[in-house]
């Protein structure tokens, strides 16, 4: 099973990339959970998620020690960081100041995702980018069946408005990873 | 000519009020005019918490005894789901007014498709005589022993009234059983009521003006005048509001 | 193949599939999804009635005029709001109403927080509002299950003529996991249900038998008790200590209990499915060699451990009962796994 924790402002997104790939996870045969950030801090500036994928049963859908974080601020470094497993992964936007990060035990990507996502003209698309790396890092799918996936899933919801657009950010984010690793 | 005056059959039976109460000549109306509208056998009765519990063991008609002050609340699941059925939500002052001031204003600001007949004798009756939203200025209750004072009690409720003038509701009078000129005006307010919901137009309510003679420390004569001479000058009768949309 | 579906939304539809063709409530975190979801959806159904009210006892009691109509009438709610619905819900029971209430649970006491939690096992299991009376207390713990409940919550309320509860800890109505969702019953009427003919009479105010009404109440209760306890356990038989939990404490638990007997452990565990009837038959399967019963739940004060120890009393277990009440959230498996090592060493003191 593999555990993985989303986490930004509210607004970059970090609930919808943790609904990409619990959503994936479950459309290729495993089985998911997704549980947003819960408490007073659903009312208040940050957002996260949980998603845990795998094909047994899933015990505990919260956080206990995650594989992988996606942080899109600083806060979200500090607070979730220090929960990742040994060994783990941890991805941050380029806004996210690494350096402050004194665990060496875990390994801190930085993704210049918003930069990519401007120059692809889709700025709201950071968060897919990052995505896109994710999944290129986790390795449970190619990059044609995380595409496919996300547009059924955008399909599903009627939100097909920026699909090239987000095809063209998560391509981009896994290429990203896989000159970077 | 004689008319004949028959009891109508489902409220035929001996009711537990006290004599002098206006409660059994209101149930007798509404039951007429059931009766004469053909709906006496597709009505039901939400009724509420006071005196007017002693009314549902007389009556023989679909009934449900309700949460203090939630009448109209529970006669609205009806309606929303019966809307064939004549819904009459049938309750005291303190239950509609007092305890039940918020379902009976959110029914009538949601212009639910019922009828409200509210029993009004200006006192919590059957608990004793207590002061009640509609108890008069300087009226002696077991609660205000020296007389209802209004500067630090609030002024008798006029939900009629209110909900005429404030609300988009299709029917609002208010009578009374002092006299028999005033019964037979308030036939006339209970018929119109209940013709409003069944052509669907919305919400209507009649409050009734009725004597508490063991409460008010009178004999029933007494009480009679009391309406006349103390209550109906505060609490005026007539249509609030007029079927087709008028307030009066 | 089943989908990704929210708790709230999934439970949603399960009850628009249920037959469930009434809704009244007022939002509240973190239930309000359900609403949301049903404002439209029970519009898109024949004879669908979807109401928001000014409050929840505007709500519930709207929902007993529904019901008294042989509608299958739902709302849904958390701890302050059901707090609200007690008195019609008594009332409910008392007029032998069927209907259907699902409570999010969020922890605390007074306005409460939006933290997931188990805080209203005792309120639910023991009617929660005034006189002498109980409703079922269905406890999900998984979306799926959540969503399979729904139709059994109305067999259930309708064979016995009382309300069912599906509690379930906010948390769940929030994640998504995947969901089959079951088939479109029937539409029915309750025969119970007025139509203002006077064929369901009910018996005045004043002219009930109190007396024999408690009567047939308990012979009802018991009937439930006997033929209606539900419960999963596993590996109780052979187990030196037995973990008890319910909803998604006890789905952690569960991950608990499997990682222990990986060490080694001989542990087992009982997750009771119905609070209300409590499932005392499981612990037939307790063996006199169990050394203690643990029990998981997210509340402050521990609350069904109280249940747990007066029905092993009545089935003569002698063992300690243990509890470890993590508050709020769902129990983080490895500190479940720490605190047992901390019963095991004497660290952690029993409390019955």
């Amino acid at each position: 099973m593999k555990e993985l924790v989303f986490a930004g402002f509210g607004g970059q997104g970090v609930l919808t990339s943790g609904l990409i790939v619990s959503d994936m996870a479950v459309r290729y045969g495993a089985n998911a959970t997704w549980i947003p950030s819960y408490g007073s801090a659903m009312r208040g500036g940050t957002a996260n998620c949980t998603v845990k994928y795998g094909t047994r049963f899933i015990h505990n859908p919260s956080q206990e020690k995650p594989d992988v974080l996606m942080a899109m601020n600083q806060l979200s470094l500090l607070a979730f960081g220090k929960l990742v497993k040994e060994n783990g992964a941890i991805f941050v936007s380029e806004m996210v100041d690494a350096s402050v990060f004194e665990r060496t035990d875990v390994k801190v990507y930085t993704i210049p995702c918003h930069e990519i996502a401007d120059e692809i003209g889709h700025a709201k698309g950071a968060n897919i980018v990052l995505t896109g790396a994710i999944l290129h890092y986790l390795g449970d799918h190619t990059l044609e069946e995380g595409l496919s996936s996300m547009d059924i899933m955008f399909g599903k919801k009627g939100k097909t408005k920026y699909a090239q657009l987000n095809e063209m950010a998560m391509r981009r984010g896994y290429e990203y990873f896989e000159k970077l690793k | 000519m004689e008319k004949e005056r028959k009891v109508p059959h489902f409220v035929d039976n001996p009711s537990n009020f006290c004599p002098g109460c206006g409660h059994g000549i209101v149930s007798r109306l509404v039951a007429e005019c059931l009766e004469e509208l053909g709906q006496d056998r597709n009505v039901i009765y939400t009724i509420g918490i006071g005196c007017s519990s002693n009314m549902s063991a007389g009556m023989k008609a679909d009934r449900l005894h309700c949460c203090h002050g939630r009448a109209s609340a529970v006669a609205s699941g009806m309606k929303r789901v019966n809307p064939q059925n004549v819904i009459i939500s049938y309750q005291g002052d303190g239950d509609a007014y007092s305890i039940g001031m918020g379902e009976s204003m959110g029914t009538a600001y949601r212009n639910e498709k019922i009828t409200m007949i509210t029993i009004n004798n200006t006192n919590y009756g059957m608990t004793g005589g207590q002061m009640s939203a509609t108890t008069m200025p300087g009226q002696k209750t077991t609660t205000t022993v020296y007389g209802r004072d209004c500067s630090v009690t609030g002024n008798p409720f006029k939900f009629p009234e209110l909900v005429a003038s404030q609300f988009d509701v299709a029917y609002a009078a208010r009578g009374s059983v002092d006299s028999v000129g005033n019964i037979n005006r308030l036939k006339g307010y209970i018929k119109d009521a209940l013709e409003a919901q069944i052509a669907g137009e919305g919400y209507s309510v009649v409050e009734v003006l009725i004597p508490c003679p063991t409460n008010w420390g009178m004999t029933p004569l007494e009480s009679l005048d009391h309406i006349r001479n103390n209550i109906i000058p505060y609490y005026t009768l007539g249509v609030k509001k007029a079927r087709g949309g008028k307030s009066v | 193949m089943a989908e990704m579906m929210k708790g709230n939304v999934a439970i949603g539809e399960a009850a628009i599939r249920a037959g469930v063709r009434f809704y009244a409530g007022y939002p509240i975190t973190p239930s309000s999804e359900i609403m949301e979801y049903l404002s439209w959806r029970l519009g898109e159904v024949d004879d669908g009635v979807f109401v928001q009210l000014e409050n929840e006892i505007a709500s519930i009691n709207m929902v007993v005029g529904a019901a008294s109509c042989g509608v299958r009438a739902m709302t849904a709610s958390s701890g302050n709001g059901i707090s609200l619905m007690q008195e019609a819900m008594s009332v409910l029971a008392d007029e032998n109403l069927p209907v259907v209430i699902i409570t999010m649970v969020r922890y605390g006491n007074g306005l409460a927080t939006l933290y997931s939690s188990q805080t209203d096992y005792l309120r639910e299991t023991r009617g929660g509002g005034h006189g002498d009376y109980r409703c079922f207390v269905l406890c999900p713990y998984t979306v799926q299950e959540a969503v399979d409940m729904v139709a059994l919550a109305y067999e259930l309320a309708e064979k016995y003529k009382m309300v069912s509860i599906i509690m379930a800890e906010g948390a769940l109505g929030q994640m998504m996991e995947p969901v089959d969702l079951p088939a479109f019953l029937d539409v029915k009427r309750g025969e119970w249900g007025f139509d203002g003919t006077y064929t369901n009479a009910k018996l005045g105010y004043f002219d009930r038998n109190s007396m024999t009404e408690a009567e047939e109440l308990r012979e009802r209760y018991d009937l439930i008790k006997e033929n209606e306890q539900r419960w999963d356990s596993t590996d109780v038989a052979d187990a030196d200590y037995v973990f008890m939990g319910f909803g998604l404490a006890g789905r952690s638990c569960l991950g608990a209990v499997e990682d222990l007997q990986a060490e080694g452990h001989k542990v087992g565990f009982i997750r009771p499915i119905t609070a209300w009837p409590f499932p005392e038959k499981a612990f037939a399967e307790i063996g006199s060699n169990t050394k203690g019963v643990i029990v998981v739940e997210t509340n402050a004060m521990g609350q069904m451990v109280e249940d747990v120890a007066m029905y092993m009393k009545k089935h003569g277990l002698q063992m300690p009962v243990y509890s470890l009440p993590y508050v709020y959230g769902v129990p983080v498996i490895q500190d479940i796994k720490d605190d047992f090592k901390k019963i095991v060493n004497n660290e952690l003191k029993e409390v019955f």
